[in-house]
C-alpha cells in the first residue's frame, strides 16, 4: 500500500466516533490554552496527559496533538484583540493584528488567521504523509553513533536559537540530561541518584518538571504583579465585521503560501521552529511587499504570513518526533514523553509497527484542523470572553489545576514536590533569564543520549573515533560545532568591520 | 553570579556522587561514567559563565529586576501550595482543594468575600466532578471519606 492508500486507512481510525471527540476535545482545549496568556502548548499538553491515562495510544495522541495545534490556533485570538500574545509564537501577529482590530478589523484577521491556519496545516500535512515514509526508510541506517550526533545538534541548535545566552542554555541542557540520570541506569539497571526512594527509580518525571517549570512558574510571576496590573479590566473590541472580504482572501494567498513553504521547512530543524518561522516570514512578507509601509499598521500580509507559517512548522515537527523519534522542539518532546507513557517508541521503526496510530494522527490532523476552522470563524467572540475572568480568580484555578492534574499521573506525592521544586527553580530561572526548553529537552532525551553514547563505544570498543568516521555523524558535529562557534565568528566579524570602519 | 555558582555546586556534587557509582571503562562504561561527564562539563560551563560575569563586572544587567513586584506574595504561594500537598492525604482533594483556592486568592485580595467562598466551593466540587467522577481518577479521599 502506498502513502495515499495507508492515509485512507487513517481516515478510517480517526473517523471513529471516539476519536472524533477526542480531536474536537483536543481542539477545543488547545484554543483555550492558546487564547490564556502564558499557559502555552507545553503546559496545556503536560497538564492534560493524565486526562487520556484511560484512553488507548492512538486516541490519546489524537487528543494530545490536537491541544498542540488549537493552542496555535487559540495563541493569535490574544494577539489581535488585546495586543498579549497568548503564547511566544503569536508575537510576530500583534504588530499587524492588533492594528487591524483597532480599526475594527478584528473579524477579518482572525477569520484570516484561521483560514491561512487551515491552508498551512492542510499542506503541511501532505508533507509529512509523503516525506515521513522515505525519511524512516533512510532513518533506518541510522546507528547509535548518528542518533548520539543528532541529538547533541539538536541541543546545541536549540539552545543558539531559544533568544538569550548561549552558555545559559547550554547549562540548561546539561542540567537537563543531569536530572535525567536520576532513577535506573537505562543499560545496566542499577539505581543511580534515588537515595532509597522506591518512588525515583522510575526517574524524575517529566511531566513534572514540564509542569513547575512552564506552569507553576507562569502562575508565580503573575502572582508577583501589583494589584493594578492584576485587575486590568481586558477590553475586548467590538466586531464591526466578522468576515474577510475577497480583496482581504487574495492579498493574504500569496503570504499564506509562503508562509507555508517557510515554516514546513523550518519545523523539520532543530529549535522552536514556530517562533523563528513566524519571524522569517513577516520578514519577507515585510521585505517583497509593494507597500512595506503599510507593515505595523494593519497589514493583512503580515497576518497571514506568520500565522501560516506558525502552523506549518508546529505540523512539520511530528516528522522527527515520529520518524526519528527525536523532538526538536518543547511540545514535541512533551509529545515524546506521552507516546512513551503509552506504551509507543517513535523512531524509523514506528510507521510499521503502529501504522494505525500514525496515519490516525496525521488524518486526524486533517480532521482537527477543520473543526478548528470551523470552531474559530464563528465562535471566537465567544471563545474571546475567556479574557473576561478575572486574573486574580484565574490564578488560583490554573494552580489548582496543576497539583490535580499531576497528582493524576502516577499517585505519588513525591512527584507534588518535585513539580513545586521546579515551579520555584522556573520562577528564580525567569529572574536570572535561564530557558526553560533546553532543560526540558534534554531531560527528555538524555536517557536515549545516554543509551545511543554508551552503544557507540561499545561498538568502537572504546574508540571515540566512530562519532568522526561516520559521515552522517560527522556531518552532525560539523554542524554542532559551525552553531557553537557561529557567535564567537560575528563577534569577530563584528569587531573586524569596526576596525575597517575606523581605518577608512 | 548566584545561579552560576549555584549549577557549579550542583555539578560538583553530581562528580561525587557519580564516583561513587561505577564508572566502568570506555568499552563497557558503567552506570557513573556518563552523569560524570556531565557533571564535569556542567562545572566546566559555570565556570567560563563566572569568569565572563566577573569579567563584565556587571551582573545586575543578567537579572531581571522590577521594584514593583511582590516577592511576599509569591512566597506564600508557595507556602499555600506548599501547606495544600501536605495536607492532601490527610484531608482529602476535595477539602484541600477548598482550602487552597481560598487561601490563593485570600492572598490575591479577592474581594468581596463571599465571592472567594462561592468561587472556591464551586471549583473545587467541579474538579472533583471530573478527575474523580468523570476521569476516574484516585484522588487522596482523606480521614473523612474513608
Amino acid at each position: 500500500m502506498d502513502s495515499l492508500g495507508y492515509l485512507v486507512s487513517g481516515f478510517g481510525v480517526a473517523t471513529t466516533m471516539q476519536n472524533l471527540f477526542y480531536c474536537l476535545a483536543g481542539a477545543v482545549v488547545g484554543t483555550l490554552v492558546g487564547i490564556l496568556p502564558g499557559l502555552g502548548p507545553i503546559a496545556g499538553i503536560a497538564l492534560l496527559i493524565p486526562a487520556t491515562f484511560s484512553l488507548n495510544a492512538t486516541s490519546a495522541i489524537i487528543m494530545l496533538a490536537g491541544i498542540y495545534y488549537g493552542a496555535m490556533y487559540g495563541g493569535s485570538t490574544t494577539s489581535i484583540l488585546i495586543n498579549v500574545p497568548g503564547e511566544t509564537a503569536s508575537v510576530m501577529t500583534c504588530i499587524d493584528g492588533y492594528q487591524m482590530a483597532r480599526k475594527g478589523r478584528a473579524g477579518p484577521a482572525l477569520a484570516i488567521c484561521a483560514i491561512g491556519s487551515f491552508l498551512a496545516g492542510s499542506l503541511a500535512i501532505l508533507g509529512l504523509v509523503f516525506l515521513a515514509p522515505p525519511l524512516a526508510d533512510a532513518a533506518l541506517a541510522f546507528g547509535p553513533p548518528e542518533f548520539f550526533s543528532l541529538m547533541v545538534f539538536g541541543f546545541v541548535v536549540l539552545s543558539n536559537v531559544t533568544g538569550g545566552s548561549l552558555l545559559k542554555s547550554l547549562m540548561m541542557a546539561v542540567l537537563g540530561l543531569i536530572i535525567g540520570t536520576i532513577g535506573l541506569d537505562p543499560v545496566s539497571g542499577n539505581p543511580r541518584f534515588t537515595f532509597g526512594q522506591v518512588s525515583l527509580l522510575g526517574g524524575i518525571e517529566f511531566v513534572a518538571v514540564a509542569i513547575g517549570l512552564f506552569g507553576i512558574a507562569e502562575v508565580l510571576d503573575n502572582a508577583e504583579k501589583p494589584d493594578e496590573v492584576l485587575e486590568q479590566r481586558v477590553l475586548v473590541p467590538r466586531f464591526r465585521e466578522l468576515y474577510p472580504t475577497l480583496r482581504d482572501l487574495k492579498e493574504s494567498l500569496g503570504a499564506s503560501l509562503r508562509g507555508t513553504g517557510l515554516g514546513f521547512g523550518i519545523g523539520l530543524v532543530p529549535g522552536p521552529a514556530p517562533v523563528l518561522a513566524t519571524y522569517a516570514s513577516y520578514m519577507l512578507e515585510k521585505r517583497i511587499a509593494k507597500h512595506p509601509e503599510q507593515f505595523g499598521q494593519g497589514a493583512i500580509q503580515g497576518v497571514a504570513g506568520p500565522e501560516s507559517a506558525n502552523n506549518a512548522a508546529c505540523q512539520s515537527a511530528f516528522i522527527p518526533l515520529f520518524v526519528l523519534g527525536i523532538p526538536f522542539a518543547p511540545p514535541t518532546a512533551i509529545l515524546l514523553g506521552a507516546l512513551l507513557i503509552h506504551g509507543v517508541n517513535p523512531g524509523p521503526n514506528m510507521i510499521a509497527e503502529h501504522p494505525d496510530l500514525f496515519w490516525g494522527v496525521v488524518a486526524s490532523m486533517y480532521i482537527g484542523n477543520t473543526i478548528l476552522l470551523l470552531l474559530n470563524l464563528p465562535f471566537v467572540p465567544l471563545f474571546a470572553n475567556i479574557l473576561r475572568i478575572p486574573k486574580k480568580i484565574l490564578l488560583p484555578l490554573v494552580m489548582l489545576f496543576c497539583l490535580t492534574g499531576m497528582y493524576s499521573v502516577n499517585n505519588f506525592m513525591v512527584d507534588l514536590w518535585i513539580m513545586l521544586g521546579c515551579g520555584a527553580l522556573g520562577y528564580l530561572m525567569r529572574k536570572w533569564a535561564y530557558e526553560g526548553a533546553p532543560l526540558l529537552l534534554a531531560l527528555v532525551l538524555g536517557p536515549r543520549l545516554e543509551v545511543a553514547f554508551r552503544q557507540s563505544l561499545m561498538i568502537s570498543h572504546g574508540g571515540f573515533g566512530i562519532f568522526v568516521e561516520r559521515p552522517v555523524s560527522l556531518v552532525f558535529l560539523l554542524a554542532t560545532g559551525g552553531f557553537l562557534l557561529l557567535p564567537l565568528f560575528r563577534k569577530v566579524a563584528r569587531s573586524l568591520g569596526r576596525r575597517a570602519a575606523t581605518v577608512s | 553570579m548566584t545561579a552560576a555558582v549555584a549549577l557549579f555546586l550542583f555539578g560538583a556534587v553530581t562528580v561525587v556522587l557519580s564516583l561513587q557509582l561505577p564508572i566502568g571503562t570506555l568499552r563497557a562504561a558503567g552506570s557513573g561514567l556518563f552523569p560524570l561527564v556531565l557533571g564535569l562539563l556542567l562545572m566546566g560551563l559555570a565556570a567560563c559563565h563566572l569568569l565572563l560575569l566577573l569579567r563584565a563586572r556587571n551582573t545586575a544587567a543578567d537579572v531581571r529586576t522590577d521594584e514593583r513586584v511582590s516577592y511576599r506574595r509569591v512566597a506564600l504561594f508557595l507556602g499555600a501550595v506548599a501547606a495544600a500537598t501536605a495536607l492532601l492525604a490527610p484531608l482529602g482533594y476535595i477539602l484541600s482543594a477548598f482550602l487552597l483556592l481560598w487561601a490563593l486568592m485570600e492572598i490575591l485580595g479577592v474581594r468581596p468575600r463571599i465571592l472567594l467562598l462561592v468561587v472556591s466551593l464551586l471549583a473545587a466540587g467541579f474538579s472533583h466532578l471530573l478527575f474523580v467522577q468523570w476521569l476516574q481518577i484516585p484522588l487522596p479521599k482523606g480521614w473523612w471519606g474513608q
